[in-house]
């Protein structure tokens, strides 16, 4: 399947062989996957806040960051993957109605691959055409697998970039009162990261800050409260910032991480001010809930409205088609 | 006025496997907030040039169902979000998307070939200009010779527009007849044929001729005031304005009535003395009423013996010198000639002792006949003179765009099936042989599940009223039938019927196999009607269509009796006076009463009745010369035999 008129058919009449390979859908920035301490800012040790009988921050107005990626392994020249990704991210904030509206969007389509791999006619045909190309690096383009998984690198990397360059055009546009909510962390953006009125939301816990009873004491956290604040270490050209765990949804019966979320702040002292309230104010986001997303203990419905609407909007040939279906006999 | 198109789309196709778009529906999807609704027109384009797969077709199409939801899975994932709490359901800071889907019938498709399923376009909603493509309207609102009557104001996501049918469909030749069905006591049937005659008088093309109306007021006093003004407020005003019709009442209306059975007062409530005036007596004799004999006689009566009989009476003694064969002459012209006939050919059959037997005709039969022609004459007591001058219809000068009302409101049911039978008959007679006087009668009947029911057995009238609607259209005799139940009405009867018209409808009727065609949304509208509102079908439309009309401009029959109470029935002697003041005001009511007070009532109601029929210059003069003798009854001109209908058949209409 492709898209009739596109770079692709350039590359394919250059020589390219066609392909037609869709990687299982990744979408929403994920958290770092290591063990990296924190320092506490809030108590002395970690401890538990109930946050039901708090009144909640009351937000005026929010608007909601999210970003998807789509891709595509479209051709090959000789055993080099030429990737046809789509990325996209939107703002929608949510006015007095309790509906959701678009403020910003954009997209962008990308071709992934490795251009000295190509030959000469296919990488004139691909350099030729508009698209904007992305290399993955020379070491990854020998092994097919290895290249595929750099090609999805490269296409997760622009999303994040994307959602960042939007996410601070949304920041500095913020007015007095108003709010803006990411889906993921703030610590890569030093404008998000230092806004007084962004909150990231993390659903993904790959990262470790804690060790023993204070680890505990963290992941099985009841349902309607959160950790006290705490400072993640620094590493590489992640900022400053402020965070805590909440708990939206009991664990008991399911699993230690289910209706966790990690919340990214300022680092700041009105942030541990307001982290009951604004904690208070997440739990009310629970409802509605987003199914039948399979996150949905975790995935604010207004986060998940974003990503349904960059969904809706992103090429039919990047999605993956659903089982082939073969027609019914007589029998 | 033609509106100008509006260019921002209300919506847009959606087609999925499941719910494709087809040569005859789509679907398409709107604003939350939205103007469109069940029965909305929309039109459906893309844009030239948009180099998308049927560009430039244009489709019509008139929404049928409409669908709300959310993006919620199961109603349980809602319990869950809100733990169970309603309250705490209504305050979640964010609304779920929700779509509003709708479903909408194919009206017309341009071009229309070749037929494609609707485009995936842009949706619009339909302005005036695109109702009259929609409907086929431009097709006979164009031209030398428009043939458009207006019947009501389509409105709806903000716009209005006139709708039309089209004269050759609704009164012949093409197609004919209207179908009007309806809960009763919200006024919309009867309420809606006025407005429509009111709308035919004044849009009826003058090249198609001359055409009138003749109304049965078979309840109450409804279309006792049609000469009337009655209550129209702004809206009406304004909707009479855009659809080009005077919000005035009938200008020429005739009222026809029985009498009473005292033979004097008027059996009608239209007897308010500023009224009364207008109202001529209906009055039928032997003959007319043996012309049609057998809607008198019940299933078990109709066989080869009596048929044979009336048929002998109706050739062989009617208003000639006839022999009993026991001596004595007969002649024949009243129910009390007839009367006397019987007695004598009993008496003599008994006084000879010798047979049963009379002119081949067995005493049985011939007790049979006098009986039921005897009962008429009981039950229908001042429609039927036993002995007496008949009073009739103006055959054969008929006025164009004039309303006949009868009034049989008050009549026993068989005599009012014998009216409506032979006002009908005599229609069609005349129409054949274009001596009417107009060139197109509108025959309006309510209560038609009575005179054609869907079951039971196949009377005169359910015949005459089956041959009227499968070949009335090419003689100009239209029905106009209304009806509470259309399933109760016999299925050639509503299916020839060219125009459907249906007002608030009964859920129970609705549920029935004829409106399988419906969408459960078109029916809960058609259950929930407003007065004033009418779904409309008719040939040019391919799916049916919602119309507004005014209040008809005349004066309800309710209010018309508050507002003209009937006088109470006068003493024969004062209804006697009333009659011969109406003919001349100088006559004075001692006078009268001085001259009738010593005859009896029979001879001064032949004298009246023979009075009134000969309308003379000085008619109290001529009313006492009549009285003077022995008042002869009326020799009737010569029978004119009406063509037998055509045997009810099975085939399909």
């Amino acid at each position: 399947m492709r898209a009739p008129g596109s770079w692709v058919d350039a590359i394919i009449a250059a020589g390219a062989v066609p392909a037609a390979y869709v990687p299982d859908a990744r979408s929403g920035r994920g958290d770092i996957e290591e063990f990296t301490g924190a320092e506490l800012v809030e108590g002395a040790e970690l401890g538990t806040h109930a946050v039901g009988d708090v009144r909640p921050t009351a937000l005026r107005a929010v608007s909601f960051l999210d970003g998807i990626e789509r891709w595509r392994v479209v051709g090959y020249g000789g055993v080099t993957p030429i990737v046809r990704a789509h990325v996209a991210a939107a703002v929608r904030a949510r006015g007095p109605d309790r509906r959701l509206r678009t403020l910003q969007e954009e997209s962008r389509e990308l071709a992934v691959t490795r251009l000295e791999a190509l030959t000469p006619a296919v990488r004139e045909a691909l350099t030729g055409s508009r698209v904007r190309v992305v290399e993955f690096a020379a070491e990854e383009a020998g092994q097919p697998a290895r290249a595929i998984q750099a090609a999805r690198s490269e296409v997760e990397r622009a999303r994040a970039a994307l959602e960042q360059a939007l996410g601070e055009r949304r920041a500095a546009a913020l007015g007095p009162g108003e709010w803006l909510v990411v889906d993921g962390v703030l610590s890569d953006s030093a404008a998000l990261s230092e806004h007084p009125r962004t909150l990231g939301v993390i659903k993904s816990h790959g990262a470790q800050f804690f060790e023993g009873p204070e680890l505990e004491r963290a992941l099985t956290l009841p349902a309607g409260h959160r950790t006290s604040v705490f400072r993640p270490r620094r590493r590489g050209a992640r900022r400053e910032i402020y965070s805590w765990y909440l708990r939206l949804w009991p664990w008991e019966g399911n699993d230690l991480l289910y209706g966790m979320l990690r919340v990214e702040a300022r680092a700041d002292a009105d942030t541990v001010a307001q982290a009951s309230g604004l904690s208070a104010w997440l739990v009310r986001e629970r409802a509605p809930v987003s199914t039948p997303d399979a996150r949905w203990d975790r995935l604010l419905y207004p986060i998940h409205d974003v990503e349904t609407y960059l969904k809706s909007r992103a090429p039919r040939d990047l999605v993956r088609p659903p089982a082939f279906r073969l027609p019914r006999t007589g029998s | 006025m033609i509106q100008q198109r509006d260019h921002e789309p209300i919506g847009r196709v959606v087609a999925t496997e499941l719910k494709p778009a087809t040569p005859y529906q789509f679907h398409f999807w709107t604003a939350q907030e939205t103007t469109i609704g069940i029965g909305a027109i929309v039109r459906v384009e893309d844009a030239a040039g948009s180099g998308e797969r049927g560009a430039g077709r244009v489709v019509y199409g008139v929404v049928t169902d409409g669908f709300a939801y959310s993006d919620l899975a199961t109603p349980l994932h809602d319990v869950v979000g809100a733990e169970g709490d309603p309250v705490r359901a209504a305050e979640s800071p964010t609304v779920r998307q929700e779509i509003r889907l709708w479903t909408a019938a194919v009206l017309r498709q341009m071009p229309e070939e070749p037929l494609q399923p609707v485009p995936l376009g842009r949706v619009h909603v339909a302005t005036d200009a695109d109702v009259a493509q929609a409907l086929r309207m431009d097709s006979y609102l164009s031209g030398p010779h428009p043939t458009g009557i207006p019947i009501g104001l389509y409105t709806s996501g903000g716009r209005e527009a006139p709708v039309f049918l089209d004269a050759e469909f609704l009164l012949g030749p093409e197609a004919a007849h209207l179908n009007i069905s309806g809960v009763s006591g919200l006024a919309t049937k009867t309420s809606a044929v006025e407005f429509l005659l009111a709308s035919i008088f004044q849009h009826f093309p003058r090249h198609k001729g001359r055409i009138a109306a003749v109304c049965f007021n078979v309840k109450g006093p409804d279309l006792c005031f049609l000469d009337r003004p009655g209550t129209l407020d702004e809206e009406d005003r304004r909707r009479y304005e855009r659809l080009g019709i005077a919000p005035r009442p009938f200008e020429r209306v005739r009222y026809y009535a029985p009498f009473k059975a005292d033979g004097v007062n008027l059996n009608t409530l239209r007897t308010h003395p500023d009224l009364v005036a207008d109202v001529e007596p209906l009055v039928w004799g032997l003959q007319e009423v043996l012309d049609f004999a057998e809607v008198l006689l019940n299933r078990d009566d109709i066989d080869a013996k009596a048929d044979a009989f009336i048929d002998f009476l109706a050739d062989r003694m009617l208003n000639r010198e006839f022999d009993d064969g026991f001596g004595g002459t007969h002649r024949v012209a009243t129910f009390a000639d007839l009367d006397r006939l019987f007695r004598a050919i009993f008496d003599g059959l008994e006084l000879a002792g010798r047979s049963d037997m009379w002119r081949t005709h067995h005493i049985a039969t011939i007790r049979k006949i006098r009986n039921r022609l005897a009962n008429i004459s009981t039950r229908c007591k001042g429609l039927v003179t036993d002995d007496g001058p008949s009073n009739d219809l103006p055959w054969g000068g008929f006025e164009d765009r004039t309303v006949y009302v009868v009034d049989v409101a008050n009549v026993d049911p068989l005599g009012q099936d014998l009216v409506f039978t032979r006002v009908v008959s005599k229609l069609r007679e005349h129409l054949e042989r274009r001596d009417l006087g107009v060139d197109a009668v509108v025959v309006f009947v309510d209560e038609l599940n009575k005179y054609a029911p869907a079951d039971g057995p196949d009377t005169y009238v359910k015949k005459m009223l089956l041959d009227i609607s499968e070949r009335g259209r090419y003689l100009g005799l239209v029905l106009f039938g209304a009806q509470q139940f259309r399933s109760q009405v016999h299925r050639r009867v509503v299916g020839n019927a060219g125009t459907v018209v249906f007002g608030r409808m009964d859920a129970d009727e609705l549920a029935t196999p004829g409106y399988q065609v419906l969408s459960p949304a078109t029916k809960i509208k058609l259950a929930t009607l407003p007065v004033g509102e009418l779904m409309t079908r008719h040939p040019h439309f391919t799916q049916p269509i919602f119309v507004r009309f005014p209040r008809p401009a005349v004066l309800r029959g309710r209010d018309g009796v508050e507002q003209f109470p009937p006088a109470p029935d006068l003493p024969f002697e004062d209804a006697v006076v009333r009659h011969l003041v109406k003919l001349d005001a100088r006559i004075r009511p001692n006078q009268v009463k001085d001259l009738i007070a010593d005859r009896t009532p029979e001879d001064v109601r032949r004298a009246l009745a023979r009075t009134r029929q000969a309308r003379p210059g000085e008619p109290f003069a001529y009313f006492r010369r009549l009285l003077g003798t022995r008042v002869a009854t009326v020799v009737a001109p010569v029978r004119e035999a009406v063509s037998p209908l055509n045997p009810i058949s099975e085939e399909p209409y």
